[in-house]
């Protein structure tokens, strides 16, 4: 009850955003959110099933691609393609999984790299389809509803701001709901040993693939609606640079706890944004910053939380 | 039948460059169990750093190759200290974070100091053709495979008949025993690294004729080289020779016959592959692949 309390008073506070910030700050705060999406989805395959994936990028990217080629060739509209590129990002994770299921450790990082690859020489080389280089216009939203209902009018970049908000809640809620399932201990029980999970009879291909296509799937759904926040899909938008910024808000904050991408997402995207002149060491600081956190700090901010919280007790 | 010698020829050398990044590569997991991912940097500033001393300093390319193998060691020593040195003995993919926290280091140092515009070394040796048959090779690309070949058979005889190769070869089998032996295993650990680096730099260096070398190169050929290494089979050094020279012939005879787009995906497409159907690779022995 008091973690709902929070969660609600926290989510009510963001929503406030656009009353205090400028046109700035705000893409700042949506592309934090973003982040946040994409880090909680990585987090459930490499944090709490030990499956790491350099490839979140990849689905991030099939994603935005979903939404803008099927509003291209159909004509939908965003409860369409939202799924859309939920559901295809989904099935690509099945995709990655079944080879990566083969292998471990060094070998599946090096698997999922060669998938986030292939997928972006794919974005880039395939141009009837994908647009090249230059990729897809994507329209707006608009206006829409839900169910015909609520009616509103998605134009501003407050309204923007506050539909990926609105997934970015979803997404935490349901992350949570999966961890704390039974299919969230058996994640963990692959992680911690894999052997002695399927002794006890956890079905450890079902487990591991799931972990994939929920991770992916995640990230699909981020792509499909930033597709619409930037009004284009373009291929270096999903290029292994950027699932090394979400393996990085991962890992600063904590691989395998809760809060742990939710905290990196929030300090990673707004430290870097707002370096204003300095920004093009931004990519610099994210190696760097890879490097010390995993040297000195495995377990990113909430290893230290958690190392304050034991010494008071 | 002509063209497809000169699409072989082609091949080999690409081939080559493969072989060299990939024998680092695979010694240093073999060796150390760690896996490199800025093992692709090793080849780019080894590419630029040979422009740098033949084109900018105007020096020759024998005292140029010196150099780049000069910085290409002290590059090596250097990622021992932050990729080994530091993470160790904890949980092993960590040291694949932080490799790849390197490589983004060293790409966008590299971006910011010298820049996003490709070069090219332009020698004189690109003049003289070489022609055996109907393949016709500029001599600067026809000593790349003859490169591959002296590098790769000096570490072949290194690692038969010397001490260090010996101390290599224990290490790679039982580093416990190998310490208890008394083998100085932290030397051992840098002497990999910076024989892999010195392999990787070189490499960049002969091939900074063929292809424009960049920044950004590293990621593509690092990928590359790991789809040898698992072709080969992890830290077998023969392994990489013979899987290097048949991705780069692959590659080549997919880019003339197939078509230019499919050239860097045909290899990962041979990875999963070789994954699914040979786990420990086309020439590896068999072990536990974690």
């Amino acid at each position: 009850m008091k973690h709902l309390a929070l969660f609600a008073a926290a989510i009510a506070l963001l929503a406030l955003a656009p009353v205090v910030l400028g046109g700035h700050g705000l893409s700042v705060m949506t592309l934090t959110l973003t982040n946040l999406v994409l880090a909680v989805g990585l987090n459930l395959v490499a944090g709490y099933c030990g499956q790491f994936s350099f490839a979140q990028a990849a689905f991030f990217g099939i994603g935005a691609y979903t939404t803008a080629i099927m509003s291209r060739d159909l004509g939908t509209g965003v409860w369409i393609n939202l799924p859309a590129g939920i559901i295809i990002a989904g099935l690509f994770g099945l995709v990655l999984g079944v080879p990566a299921l083969r292998v471990k450790g060094h070998f599946l990082a090096i698997v999922t790299i060669a998938f986030q690859t292939v997928v972006y020489l794919t974005l880039v080389q395939w141009t009837d389809f994908t647009g090249g280089q230059n990729g897809i216009l994507v329209p707006g939203v608009g206006e829409t509803s839900i169910l015909g209902i609520i009616r509103f009018n998605v134009q501003s970049l407050d309204s923007y701001y506050w539909l990926t908000l609105a997934l970015a809640a979803v997404a935490i809620v349901v992350a949570w709901r999966l961890v704390h399932s039974r299919l969230g201990r058996e994640w963990i029980a692959v992680r911690d040993d894999e052997t002695l999970a399927q002794a006890v009879g956890v079905n450890t291909t079902t487990t591991k693939l799931s972990a994939f296509v929920a991770s992916a799937a995640f990230a699909g759904a981020a792509g499909a609606l930033n597709a619409y926040t930037m009004r284009t899909a373009a291929p270096d938008d999903f290029t292994i640079f950027i699932s090394s910024i979400i393996l990085a808000i991962m890992i600063l904050g904590g691989k395998g706890t809760f809060l742990g991408p939710i905290v990196g997402a929030f300090i990673l995207t707004i430290i870097p944004e707002s370096l204003g002149e300095f920004s093009r060491y931004k990519m610099l600081f994210f190696g760097v910053l890879l490097i010390l956190t995993i040297t000195f700090l495995p377990g990113g901010i909430m290893q230290l939380v958690r190392n304050a919280r034991t010494r008071r007790a | 039948m002509d063209l497809f010698l000169q699409y072989l020829a082609n091949g080999i050398v690409v081939g080559s460059s493969y072989v060299l990044v990939a024998v680092g590569l695979t010694l240093i997991f073999g060796i150390l169990g760690i896996v490199n991912f800025a093992h692709g940097e090793f080849y780019m500033l080894g590419g630029f750093a040979g422009i740098g001393l033949a084109t900018v300093l105007g020096l020759p390319l024998i005292v140029s190759l010196l150099g780049v193998v000069a910085f290409a060691a002290l590059l090596g020593f250097l990622a021992e200290q932050i990729l080994n040195r530091q993470v160790k003995d904890k949980d092993p993919t960590n040291s694949i974070v932080s490799s790849f926290g390197l490589a983004v280091v060293l790409q966008n140092a590299a971006l910011l100091v010298i820049g996003p515009q490709p070069m090219l070394l332009r020698t004189d040796l690109s003049m003289v053709p070489v022609e055996i048959g109907p393949v016709y090779l500029p001599l600067q690309r026809a000593l790349i495979p003859v490169a591959m070949i002296v590098l790769v058979g000096a570490l072949h005889l290194l690692l038969r008949y010397t001490w260090v190769g010996m101390s290599l070869r224990a290490m790679a089998q039982q580093p416990t025993v190998a310490r208890m032996c008394g083998i100085r295993v932290s030397r051992v650990a840098i002497v990999t690294f910076m024989t892999g680096a010195v392999f990787a730099g070189v490499a960049g260096f002969l091939m900074s004729s063929v292809f424009m070398v960049h920044p950004l190169i590293g990621n593509m050929i690092v990928l590359k080289a790991f789809t040898v290494v698992i072709l080969g089979g992890m830290g077998s050094v023969t392994g990489a020779a013979a899987a290097g020279l048949m991705l780069g012939i692959v590659e080549s005879m997919t880019s003339a016959y197939l078509g230019n787009g499919l050239r860097d995906i045909v290899g990962f497409l041979m990875v999963v592959i070789v994954l699914l159907a040979w786990p420990q690779g086309i020439f590896g022995r068999k072990l536990e692949r974690s």
